[in-house]
């Protein structure tokens, strides 16, 4: 088995043994989606396009903050307690250990974050009238754009929670929260707006995802376990 | 080629001079105490030799490799922090076979029962590391750094925040781990007992320097003036005692305690001439035994100097 399988497993394991960031994230998943699903039938009304668009607009930040949710727990908890000083000095790379703990997070962020595009699909389609499961440009934002935003989040905020102090790591996590109440605001907008899924915004979303998947790679290249360490604490 | 070896080491943080010109080597199979007060630099050296910390100044090498940018070197070293580095909310027997896939263990599943039969915590496998004892925790610990057979195993502050017994069972079962794996143990420890129990040899580092590096025998039999300490048959004689030994020219200091006097001596074959003036003065003697200081007076010496600046 290959170290990136064996950290990402074990971080799956312990995402799964969180009680606290299960019930968080179940209740984000559950919770969001229903909110926001009212907001999306009522807008769309009976046009099946318009509530496929508002769903694939709150499916990306939804897993983005799963994203957020999950890395509290594998990168955050493990510079909390120090125990990552210890996998420092295992005969792993730093960046193979960035990877293998994003992957970890991407898995359960992904799953949950599934879960909650199942839960608005069904409330907006039961309040809408419009069935939108069968959407072929929705499905492929949910089984590809997702993904890579899921993962580009985790990336970025694993890089940063191992790179930043406890301090400067509370400020970035009020800064997200903050950051994702003001873009539901702005999909509120966008929603409201009626627009389906276009194939053209997915081709950039797709890209931007990848953009952002390559900057987290990059900039977790620079972290260095000197950083790490000095910012245990 | 020593198992560890520091060289003209120096680290600065935030323009403070942590460690200043450090310099000792660790034999293969020693156990080597590394000793100093809080703040000291301890961990400081110990994170550079594992390549998590850069030196600022010197150079540092375990088993003559460079750990920092040396990934197989890195397999063949164990490392024992405060922590633990155990996840809680997982069991004793995944927390370790984790680190087993880490390290590339052949045959885990056999050596985690061996590690957990030997730490006592084989009936503990699969219960979760959060419900476990300080010390439970510390010898699943010290059987993770040994996991993968480590050729050298760096153990910072391992009896820290135990009871007494159980840093007794954490240094029996370092000392069983010495002899039957055959590795090296840096041992960073301000427990001096501890350290002059199972070390071989110790460094005392001090307001960033090295003050005294040497076998645990010769610091403490070689430092200062010779010393015997003579039991006397009759505590009455007590006065008499000391007013004979003060007036032989090669006793530099006498103090007695209950029915003991406890010599310094300027010449250190003086011994038998001390015995024959007591046995001449009619003092009877029970006991005579050669005192040496031990490694908490040379300890509290060492950095009593660097903290008075000499």
């Amino acid at each position: 088995m290959s170290t990136l399988s064996v950290i990402a497993r074990r971080e799956i394991r312990l995402a799964l043994r969180n009680r606290g960031v299960l019930i968080t994230a179940f209740v984000f998943a559950i919770w969001f989606p229903v909110m926001t699903a009212v907001g999306i039938a009522a807008a769309a009304g009976g046009d099946a396009a318009a509530v496929s668009g508002g769903i694939a607009a709150i499916t990306l930040p939804v897993g983005v903050f799963m994203g957020y949710i999950f890395c509290s727990d594998a990168f955050l908890r493990e510079k909390r307690d120090g125990t990552i000083e210890t996998l420092l000095c295992a005969p792993v790379s730093l960046q193979r250990l960035w990877e293998g703990k994003a992957l970890g997070v991407v898995v359960p962020a992904y799953l949950t974050t599934l879960l909650a595009a199942a839960v608005s699909i069904g409330a907006a389609s039961a309040l809408a009238e419009a069935p939108v499961a069968a959407d072929p440009l929705l499905l492929l934002h949910l089984a590809a754009v997702v993904p890579v935003w899921i993962a580009a989040a985790a990336g970025l905020i694993g890089a940063a929670q191992l790179a930043l102090g406890m301090r400067e790591n509370q400020i970035l996590g009020f800064a997200f929260i903050f950051g994702f109440i003001f873009l539901i605001g702005g999909l509120q907008a966008v929603i409201s707006g009626g627009s389906g899924v276009s194939a053209t915004a997915e081709a950039v979303l797709m890209a931007v995802g990848l953009a952002l998947l390559a900057l987290a790679r990059f900039i977790a290249g620079k972290v260095t376990k000197e950083r790490i360490v000095r910012t245990i604490p | 080629m020593s198992a560890v070896e520091v060289r003209g080491l120096s680290r600065s943080f935030d323009g403070r001079e942590i460690l200043r010109d450090v310099s000792f080597t660790v034999g293969h199979g020693e156990v080597f105490g590394y000793l100093g007060p809080n703040g000291a630099g301890k961990t400081t050296t110990i994170r550079i030799l594992l390549g998590l910390l850069a030196p600022g100044a010197g150079e540092v090498r375990v088993l003559g490799r460079d750990l920092a940018s040396d990934d197989d070197a890195r397999a063949r070293v164990g490392v024992l922090f405060d922590n633990n580095g155990l996840a809680d909310r997982m069991s004793a027997a995944d927390n370790l076979a984790y680190y087993a896939g880490l390290y590339g263990v052949e045959d885990p599943a056999e050596r985690i029962d061996e590690l957990l039969a030997l730490v006592d915590l084989a009936d503990r496998r699969d219960d979760p590391v959060g419900t476990f004892s300080t010390g439970m925790k510390r010898k699943l610990g010290i059987a993770r750094a040994i996991l993968h057979r480590p050729e050298v195993v760096f153990l910072d502050e391992p009896s820290s925040g135990l009871d007494p017994g159980a840093q007794r069972m954490v240094r029996d079962l370092i000392l069983e781990l010495s002899r039957r794996e055959e590795m090296t143990v840096f041992l960073n420890s301000h427990h001096l007992d501890e350290v002059q129990r199972i070390c071989s040899t110790v460094a005392i580092l001090a307001g960033g320097r090295i003050r005294a590096f040497d076998t645990v025998a010769n610091l403490t039999s070689a430092s200062g003036r010779p010393a015997v300490t003579v039991s006397l048959a009759d505590p009455g004689d007590r006065a008499r005692a000391c007013e004979t030994v003060g007036r032989l020219p090669f006793v530099a200091g006498c103090d007695a305690d209950g029915g003991a006097l406890h010599c310094t001596l300027a010449d250190p074959g003086a011994t038998p001439d001390l015995v024959a003036a007591l046995v001449g003065a009619n003092i009877r003697i029970e006991e005579v035994r050669r005192s040496s200081r031990s490694l908490e007076e040379i300890y509290l010496e060492h950095v009593g100097r660097a903290e008075g600046g000499a």
